[in-house]
């Protein structure tokens, strides 16, 4: 129906659009924030329109198979580059997933900000773009500057608005990040070098690249740059130490969309372009994967049970989750991926309503140590209902979401390593135990400290409910999501559609 | 020379003549419209250059697509420098036509430096502009600084002026001619004196470009110019002594020897330079010392010419002026009657001053190579070509340096939006030439990072 639009296009301008509007409004606090609002709403509408009609696209078997939309145009014809963006059934999940965290992040922000607001809108919305462009590119040097472009507002948003160490927990995100994503900026023009000189094209398009005969020890080297910085991202065992750091420290918006969307672009980055590109390295490193995987579930599982900061606590779960994605992602199987796709948004939404939960009573008490709390079921019900809900999602409760994601995984890895899959159940165990102890000591045992707290305003409500209801909804009827990932993960894994 | 080699050379004579009509106007009407007259020169050189496509070649010079873009480049980075230093001039007591008439003495010694095509006149026009830049530097009589800064530069500056004179004396000894393109022939089969003689004028390039080891000049005199004359020194002064390094680099392609050379000095930049600017807390010296790795990433363009490393490197310096120009230009906006030099000073600046905090911003993230700023298309074209002629070390070692860059530029961002404000004095509102003069080296910096692809063809067209 609107097809003949650049659909995809509109999803990365139309934030950049809104930063305009906001222009006029910089210093007007109450009239700049229903804008930005509006804005996050309105792309929220484009990609649910798009989910809602991914069935009538026409797939585009014969250009780029298992795509729905693609728009391709010359930008930097120079060095080879294209404007080169596409739509499959990944990246609408992760389009999807994208618009939706932004507007439960700016709705979560909406009465704790209140310096700079107009900055602030103003670089959640171009970091809006920059994500939705990193989930659409698929040139690898277009990837690599939306890659990149998605930094900046964060290191911003962290630094300006955050609280405790913020500027060293900025500046370690940001060179954390950057270090792996130098490596493989070379690693990319290393590539378009190879496949130029086999095919006297020079190019950073990911479907000729795909095309590209590499030997197995180049393969490897170049694999390793993208795994660097794939793996800073998601964050791995042991490069994830700027993630507690960077989390804890961020102002709630900021920290939602650190968990529900920038460590998915490494998981995406490495589905995406790190294993098709290549396979034999991949296939070498796969142990060494499985390990850190399994470390950092292990790891971060334990550090976050001796957490007294909630924040930091929920930060380490973080952590400890994604190594679910990341096992899922190394099995290479078709249930796995299916699970770890899955399961990036399904963390996403758990995790981000759990930071959202916590900023709420920080915006209360003015402190997030567990300590402090204790006995706060019967003095605020409605939000110890919703933390206990998000708590149990986090576990991986039957009937929420998580469990359908880590279930996948799990199903997925048994067939290709049982002993990945049996070490990951003690996982599980460990996340009972550590979430347990937080639910029993902020919601139900005696009040610690005399704290006069308010329940839920209609606001906070409705971000709860919401999420909460998206969370059920994923736990209990995955099929059309699953439906909607079916096909670019036959294709990824190398079956047939 | 017949009228149309005149009618070719016009924007050098509008300079060179333009710099005695200031100086002969400044002594009838002191005072008068001296820079609005400069202005008008440079930007009556800018168009003609422009506009009028002409090419000639005389004894000496020869004017080319090459030469003129360089011109152009020349002549904006002057404008803007000359709109800079009007107002920050008059705040600090600069008064005088010394200033503008150098400034358009420096053009046109810059303009002779990248039309030449023998090695005299190479060397006239290089020492004509550093030579304007010994006066530019100490122009505030009253400061210390300044009157240090211009000594260090002097000594540095003749010292290299020797070196490379005495390069230029063997090549003339070794082959007979001064012509560049009989030189370049002679690289093909050259001899001991020949190398010697191309070792050492590579040796005085690298002084005029400051890379490493001869850079040592380059924190002091940075530091102690006036803001304005620093921004035209890291900018222009690097570019037309690219633009001459150009001319003379087919010299250099004798012998793998001077390429290892070349190789040293862009590895010792980058070092050098990253990691020494990282431990500066004078904003002005750590632009320096940062420009000296960046200069490491122009030699490292050059190392890979043959693999199209000319035009990265022509690219990058681009992109680095526009930067350098921003970044100076916002000090130099900032400055009243004291320069802020120390990075503290600029706490909380970015949301008291916001054009200048957008500015230096914005330089910095270029600096630093983050899309979608140019700087990003920058370091992309530069390590492309380091790949494709294989020098993967090189190129590895200098994107680990850049990531060491990085932490430096952001501990600036990080002052102008992260700290609270140090004192709330109230700031002067930058005037309208300075406006201009900061939001046309921004703006380019986004535009470039953008939409690069005009300027990677003309570069393409005139680098043939």
């Amino acid at each position: 129906m609107f097809t003949e639009y650049p659909l995809l296009t509109i999803l990365i301008l139309l934030p950049l659009a809104g930063c305009l509007a906001l222009l006029p409004l910089w210093n007007c606090r109450v009239s700049a924030r229903p804008v930005a609002l509006g804005v996050g709403l309105l792309e929220l509408a484009l990609s649910a329109w798009l989910y809602g009609s991914w069935r009538e696209l026409t797939p585009l078997q014969a250009k780029l198979p298992g795509y729905l939309l693609v728009e391709d145009a010359p930008w930097i014809p120079a060095f080879g580059i294209r404007y080169t963006l596409g739509l499959d059934g990944i990246s609408l999940l992760m389009v999807l997933l994208t618009s939706f965290t932004f507007c439960i992040a700016l709705l979560v922000s909406w009465n704790s900000i209140k310096e700079k607001t107009g900055l602030f809108l103003t670089l959640m919305l171009t970091m809006e773009a920059g994500i939705m462009g990193v989930f659409l590119a698929l040139d690898l040097a277009l990837f690599y500057l939306f890659w990149e472009v998605m930094l900046i507002p964060m290191f911003f948003l962290i630094g300006i608005w955050g609280h405790g160490r913020k500027i060293y927990s900025t500046i370690k995100f940001f060179l954390f990040t950057m270090f792996g994503s130098l490596l493989m900026l070379l690693a990319i023009i290393a590539l378009q070098l190879l496949h130029a000189k086999q095919t006297g094209i020079a190019t950073f398009g990911l479907h000729e690249l795909l095309k590209t005969q590499l030997p197995a020890d180049t393969q490897l080297w170049l694999f390793a740059a993208f795994f660097l910085a794939f793996a800073i991202k998601f964050p791995l065992f042991p490069l994830h130490t700027w993630l507690p750091d960077a989390h804890t420290d961020a102002p709630t918006a900021g920290s939602v969309i650190l968990a529900g969307l920038l460590l998915k672009t490494g998981s995406y980055g490495l589905i995406r372009f790190g294993y098709p590109l290549f396979p034999l390295a991949a296939q070498t490193l796969t142990p060494l994967f499985y390990t850190l995987a399994l470390i950092g579930i292990i790891y971060a599982s334990l550090v976050a049970f001796a957490q007294e900061d909630m924040k930091r606590l929920i930060a380490y779960s973080s952590i400890a989750h994604m190594g679910y994605v990341a096992i899922g992602i190394a099995a290479w199987q078709p249930v796995a991926l299916s699970g770890s796709i899955l399961q990036m948004a399904n963390h996403g939404i758990t995790t981000g309503a759990l930071f959202c939960l916590v900023g709420m009573l920080d915006e209360r008490a003015h402190t997030r140590e567990i300590a402090a709390f204790g006995g706060l079921w019967g003095k605020i019900p409605q939000y110890s209902f919703f933390f206990l809900f998000f708590s149990l999602a986090s576990l991986g409760l039957p009937g929420l979401n998580n469990f359908v994601g880590e279930f996948l995984v799990l199903a997925g890895t048994m067939k290709k390593a049982p002993l990945v899959a049996a070490l990951a159940f003690i996982g599980i165990v460990l996340t009972l135990i550590y979430t347990v102890r937080l639910v029993q000591e902020v919601i139900f045992q005696k009040e610690r400290q005399p704290l006069a707290l308010a329940d839920l305003s209609p606001r906070e409500l409705l971000i709860l409910a919401v999420l909460a209801t998206v969370d059920v909804w994923m736990g209990v009827h995955p099929a059309p999501l699953l439906d909607l990932i079916h096909g670019p993960v036959q294709l990824l894994t190398g079956g047939g559609l | 020379m017949s009228q149309a080699d005149l009618f070719a050379m016009m924007p050098l004579l509008i300079l060179a003549g333009g710099s005695v009509l200031v100086l002969l106007a400044g002594a009838l009407r002191p005072g008068g419209y001296l820079y609005e007259l400069a202005g008008a020169l440079i930007a009556a050189a800018l168009l003609w250059s422009l506009l009028l496509p002409a090419g000639a070649v005389m004894p000496g010079l020869s004017v080319t697509p090459f030469s003129r873009f360089f011109w152009v480049f020349l002549d904006s980075i002057g404008l803007v420098a000359l709109l800079l230093a009007a107002g920050y001039n008059r705040r600090r007591g600069i008064t005088g036509e010394e200033y503008p008439a150098t400034l358009l003495f420096a053009l046109a010694g810059m303009g002779a430096a990248c039309t030449a095509s023998d090695l005299l006149m190479l060397f006239l026009g290089l020492e004509a502009f550093t030579f304007a830049f010994y006066i530019l530097v100490a122009i505030k009589r009253d400061s210390v600084k300044g009157g240090e800064a211009g000594l260090k530069y002097l000594l540095n500056g003749t010292l290299s002026a020797a070196i490379m004179g005495m390069g230029m004396a063997l090549l003339y000894a070794a082959t007979g001619t001064l012509k560049l393109s009989g030189l370049a022939s002679a690289a093909n089969h050259p001899e001991a004196l020949f190398l010697g003689g191309a070792g050492l004028v590579l040796l005085g390039m690298a002084f005029k470009l400051s890379l490493a080891p001869a850079h040592l000049w380059t924190a002091d005199v940075y530091q102690g110019a006036p803001a304005p004359v620093t921004a035209l020194l890291s900018t222009a002064s690097k570019g037309a002594s690219l633009a001459a390094m150009l001319l003379l680099l087919p010299l250099f392609g004798a012998w793998h020897g001077l390429r290892d050379l070349l190789w040293a000095l862009a590895l010792f930049s980058m070092l050098a330079g990253n990691f020494a600017a990282l431990r500066q807390s004078s904003l002005k010296r750590m632009l320096a010392w940062s420009s000296v790795g960046q200069m490491g990433y122009v030699a490292l363009a050059l190392v890979a010419a043959p693999s199209g490393g000319l035009r990265a490197a022509v690219f990058y310096i681009v992109i680095y002026a526009t930067a350098g120009l921003a970044a100076f230009g916002a000090l130099s906006a900032l400055s009243d009657r004291f320069e802020p030099d120390r990075l503290d000073d600029y706490r909380g600046l970015g949301y008291r001053c916001p054009l200048a905090g957008i500015a230096l911003a914005v330089a910095m993230f270029s600096l630093a190579g983050i899309p979608p700023t140019a700087g990003f298309i920058g370091k992309f074209g530069v390590f492309n070509a380091a790949l494709r002629q294989g020098e993967t070390t090189l190129a590895i070692i200098g994107i680990l340096a850049a990531l060491v860059a990085v932490f430096f530029y952001l501990r600036v961002v990080v002052m102008l939006y992260m700290k609270p404000a140090g004192d709330s004095n109230q700031l002067r509102s930058p005037g309208f030439s300075e406006i201009i003069a900061l939001a046309v080296p921004t703006a380019a910096t986004l535009l470039l990072g953008v939409h690069p692809q005009p300027l990677l063809d003309l570069l393409a067209k005139i680098l043939t």
